[in-house]
């Protein structure tokens, strides 16, 4: 059994190693490469809390929540790649005897610490709970009393042949009209109706501005694509030259990879240190495996308490006595273990040698919660959102409003990983620290390539909502609509040359990509220093052409703080971020802005 | 147990009472309970996820369906009434007596608003008996009434006094103003007068604006609009002050439902005559005020000086507010009607009419 395994983590890894590496131009075609992404339950989960749907692929993560609920907690050591790369490192670093290793897999307190981060960030991604249920009681009265059939003066509503209804204002002695019959609408058919469509309407209108979606901070795929992505393929790049064309850049990746980097040491001082405390995935299907039919027994007549089951147990499920459920990983090491063949994984033990609920406080649960709905209030009113928002937020284009936008990001930095020209840079407070690591343009990296829509179609979510080049280029049927744009490009004339120093350049007008060219110039006869004329063409920026791409400001031959820089405002995702006025009143904007 | 026991075995064989719990099987109430669990659960998370699911990702970023506003306007007037009513009054002589001066001014735009609606039918055409009107008056910014920036106070608290007497239900006073709602109510006394009045006084909030639908020629489509106040309402009156405008030249009744929309509104000013051309297709009100009693001449829409501020004790009142802005300009604010672009717009786009003297009364009260 631990070699099917530890085949299966072979594979696993494997295959999220290949599409990793397939996430680039040139070898993507049509792989499914956010597949693992799309599998972890918490995203699923926690994107339904504050989006009140689930995108597309996301319901791979039913799959694993099924699974999970027969099987228990097979994802953490069977498929889960971070869940085994902390496994192989653990065994790397491992120097311990096997009294020490018994020792060290015993069940601690602290685990349970993984349940309230999830309790956290659930609730930040619950908040507007808290309005809905103040506004729902209202909501349904008013639902209920439109549902009223009208009855004045014993008049009563009645129905057709043809279901068509009508009012019947004759005395109640007097009789129906034949092929008539009442129309009767029971109270409780009413309320019932009315309890739905009540709280579906107050949900529907907090959602908006009142949650954030935090999980993507830990959640294992995106913690581990987020690293890969920023600090250890860029590494591996600049000692093989194998993976990129060019060398990439990330901005304080070093954050990203020091994190990661000591969440695969943390294993030799506690083996499995993440999957056991930290992991909010491990928590959340710590509590679906409660339902599990299968799992580790122990027979207590043949098991002689020598305790070697915990030798290589890999989720601290303690099997020597009444198993953790909610903490086993089904790695089935213990029943190799074991010298008396005393464990099975058997199909519906006996209820009373389990621990079926993970351990866990209430009170500190409750804390859990309680921080979780001030966090989230907290961090959005600290500015860089709403009113003052970063003109550095440039989001890629088909990203949705900002708002909807930190509702859906997972911060999995897989379309920084798609993106060829390197533009794409994990931000660090520009958004906010909700934003932490989310997607930004930083046109000195790089540019939003025209023809390219790579980063929408690998979102996993649909932060960036899929869109196609007719879409971001305003073709086609999208004519109307005109371009996407991400911002808008302005000059700084004390350091452009043909402004500020007599000199010709136009390197931006060559590259300005969108035809015509958002960028033109005016020719200028001035007289320089030394007196001779000189003809110039200075260039200015036509705001209904200009996208936002940054390559003027990635080509602007002044470096460091170039003449010709884009900025946030102009982006046609958010109507109130919008700056020219004929721009932002086609009905096909209202898509992505509300 | 087939197999030989070690001795460790047998103890815990003979400590559990000679039987091995866990060589019994699962009960048929163990089976069922945990296995039907199981299909319920699973098959309510992976049938609620289904029913989720967002196939195309677009259910996410659908916006909720605009709001549209009623047409207010009456529909069943005779063709004999005047649509604009021009009402002068003499000036009320200041008194020692600051009170009995307002008390004065008030009583004097009852008159004169009472007196207009008189001619055009009587208030009791306009105001039925059940009514919610929803005032709208311009106090956009946060500056003392005699500066004739704002509405009058003492203008709307007699409209307000007018409707209640003729048993509206409820009187709304909202807009949105430039400057800080709370401070711009209270400085132009517009607040204070309202609620005085018996009018409950609605200031703008995140949550009281809704997506209208406008569909015309610069909001194309729909605009975030201050629609809390037309929820229930049946009647909507228009109270403006007549003043300068620095970029579309006047600010009379027409440009006073600018006060309506949302953020970012400010963009309009890139086309501002389209704009307000667009309010005589978006709003139909039931009739509007242009608060003529003092003027401000010069330095608008914001003023500040009372060299700006011109004497004039007009109140004109008209259910035709391109007819009303024209007659105002050129009478009061001493414009050429030539500059007033946004009145030939509405005019050419057939939403409103220019005033006619044969549709126009002039009274003095």
């Amino acid at each position: 059994m631990v070699k099917i395994r530890r085949a299966y983590e072979v594979f696993f890894l494997g295959l999220f190693l290949f599409f990793l590496l397939i996430t680039d131009l040139r070898y993507l075609k049509g792989w499914p490469v956010s597949l693992f992404l799309e599998a972890t339950p918490l995203v699923a989960v926690s994107t339904a809390l504050t989006t009140h749907t689930i995108y597309r692929n996301l319901v791979w993560g039913l799959v694993i929540i099924a699974i999970t609920m027969m099987l228990g907690r097979v994802w953490c050591n069977w498929m889960c790649p971070f869940g085994i790369m902390h496994h192989f490192f653990g065994w790397i670093g491992n120097r311990r005897n096997t009294k020490q290793l018994i020792e060290v897999n015993r069940y601690k307190k602290i685990y349970a610490i993984k349940y309230y981060i999830l309790a956290a960030m659930l609730a930040m991604a619950g908040l507007w709970i808290i309005p809905t249920a103040w506004d729902s009681p209202g909501k349904v009265w008013a639902v209920y009393h439109a549902s009223m059939p009208k009855v004045v003066d014993g008049s009563r509503w009645i129905v057709g042949p043809d279901g068509k209804r009508q009012i019947w204002t004759m005395p109640p002695s007097a009789p129906i009209p034949k092929d008539y019959a009442l129309l009767e609408r029971s109270g409780a058919d009413r309320l019932f109706g009315a309890v739905g469509q009540g709280i579906g309407s107050a949900a529907e209108e907090h959602k908006s501005k009142k949650s954030s979606l935090q999980i993507g901070l830990l959640d294992p795929i995106a913690l581990t694509v987020r690293s890969m992505t920023t600090s250890v393929l860029p590494t591996i790049h600049m000692a093989s030259e194998g993976i990129y064309t060019e060398p990439r850049e990330y901005w304080m990746a070093w954050i990203v990879g020091l994190i990661f980097i000591g969440f695969l040491v943390a294993n030799w001082w506690i083996p499995r240190f993440f999957c056991r405390a930290i992991c909010p995935l491990g928590a959340l299907l710590g509590i679906f495996s409660r339902f599990a039919l299968w799992r580790i027994d122990r027979d207590p007549v043949r098991c002689t308490d020598c305790d070697l089951c915990l030798k290589s147990c890999e989720g601290a499920s303690d099997p020597h006595k009444d198993l953790r459920k909610s903490e086993c990983f089904v790695c089935l090491n213990c029943i190799e273990e074991c010298p008396h063949d005393a464990l099975t994984f058997r199909f519906l033990p006996r209820k009373a040698s389990e621990i079926t609920y993970p351990e866990v406080g209430r009170r500190q649960l409750l804390l859990a919660g309680i921080f979780g709905l001030y966090f989230f209030p907290m961090a959005r009113l600290s500015g860089g959102v709403r009113k003052n928002f970063s003109r550095a937020v440039i989001r890629p284009p088909g990203s949705v409003a900002e708002d909807e936008f930190l509702r859906r990001c997972i911060k999995c930095d897989q379309c920084i990983r798609v993106c060829p020209t390197n533009v794409l840079q994990p931000s660090l407070f520009e958004a906010g620290i909700e934003g932490l690591w989310t997607p930004i343009m930083i046109s000195k990296m790089g540019w939003c390539e025209l023809n390219c829509t790579l980063c929408s179609q690998v979102c996993p979510t649909g932060a960036i909502r899929e869109i196609s080049i007719a879409e971001k280029l305003g073709v086609g049927p999208f004519e109307a609509k005109g371009p996407i744009k991400t911002g808008t490009a302005f000059y700084n004339q004390g350091r452009c040359l043909p402004w500020a120093m007599d000199t010709s350049c136009v390197v931006c007008e060559e590259v300005c990509p969108v035809s015509p060219k958002a960028i033109f110039t005016r020719n200028v006869e001035v007289t320089d220093r030394w007196g001779a004329t000189i003809q110039l063409k200075r260039p200015f920026i036509d705001p209904v052409k200009c996208i936002g791409c940054g390559i003027c400001e990635h080509e602007c031959p002044v470096k460091d703080d170039p003449a010709v820089y884009v900025t946030a405002i102009g982006e046609t995702r958010d109507k109130t971020r919008s700056l020219l006025l004929g721009l932002v009143e086609d009905h096909a904007q209202d898509l992505v802005s509300v | 147990m087939a197999e030989k026991l070690t001795r460790t075995q047998q103890k815990n064989l003979e400590r559990l009472g000679g039987v091995n719990p866990a060589d019994e099987s699962f009960s048929r109430r163990q089976f069922v309970g945990q296995v039907g669990g199981y299909a319920a659960v699973a098959g309510a998370a992976v049938g609620a996820g289904l029913l989720l699911r967002d196939r195309w990702g677009m259910e996410g970023v659908k916006p909720p369906p605009p709001v549209r506003l009623k047409d207010y306007g009456i529909k069943d007037l005779p063709t004999s009434t005047p649509s604009v009513v021009v009402v002068r009054s003499s000036p009320i002589l200041s008194t020692a007596n600051h009170e009995l001066d307002l008390i004065a001014r008030e009583e004097q735009a009852f008159k004169m608003v009472k007196a207009a609606l008189d001619e055009m039918g009587g208030v009791a055409k306009f105001i039925k008996k059940g009514d919610v009107v929803v005032i709208k008056p311009n106090v956009a910014f946060d500056k003392n009434p005699d500066l004739a920036a704002t509405t009058q106070p003492d203008t709307l608290a007699a409209v307000v006094k007018l409707c209640l007497a003729q048993g509206a239900r409820k009187v709304i006073v909202a807009d949105n103003p430039i400057n800080n709602p709370e401070s711009c109510f209270f400085k132009t006394k517009v607040g204070d007068a309202a609620l005085r009045a018996g009018a409950e006084l609605m200031m703008p909030q995140d949550s009281y604006f809704e997506q209208l639908y406008v569909g015309g020629e610069t909001i194309t489509s729909t605009w975030r609009m201050f629609y809390r106040p037309f929820r229930e309402a049946t009647k909507v009156i228009g109270i403006s002050p007549v003043k300068d405008h620095n970029l579309c030249k006047a600010t009379v009744t027409m440009k006073n439902w600018y006060g309506l929309l949302g953020n970012p509104r400010n963009q309009f000013h890139q086309n501002i005559h389209g704009i307000i051309s667009d309010f005589a297709l978006m709003m139909k009100p039931t009739f509007v005020i242009a608060d003529g009693r003092k003027l401000l001449m010069r330095n608008g829409p914001t003023g500040g000086s009372l060299n700006d501020v011109k004497q004039s004790d007009t109140i004109v009142v008209g259910t035709e507010g391109t007819a009303v802005d024209s007659w105002c300009v050129t009478r009061l604010l001493e414009k050429q009607r030539h500059e007033i672009l946004y009145l030939d717009k509405i005019i050419a786009r057939g939403l409103g009419k220019d005033w006619r003297p044969q549709w126009t009364r002039e009274i003095t009260v």
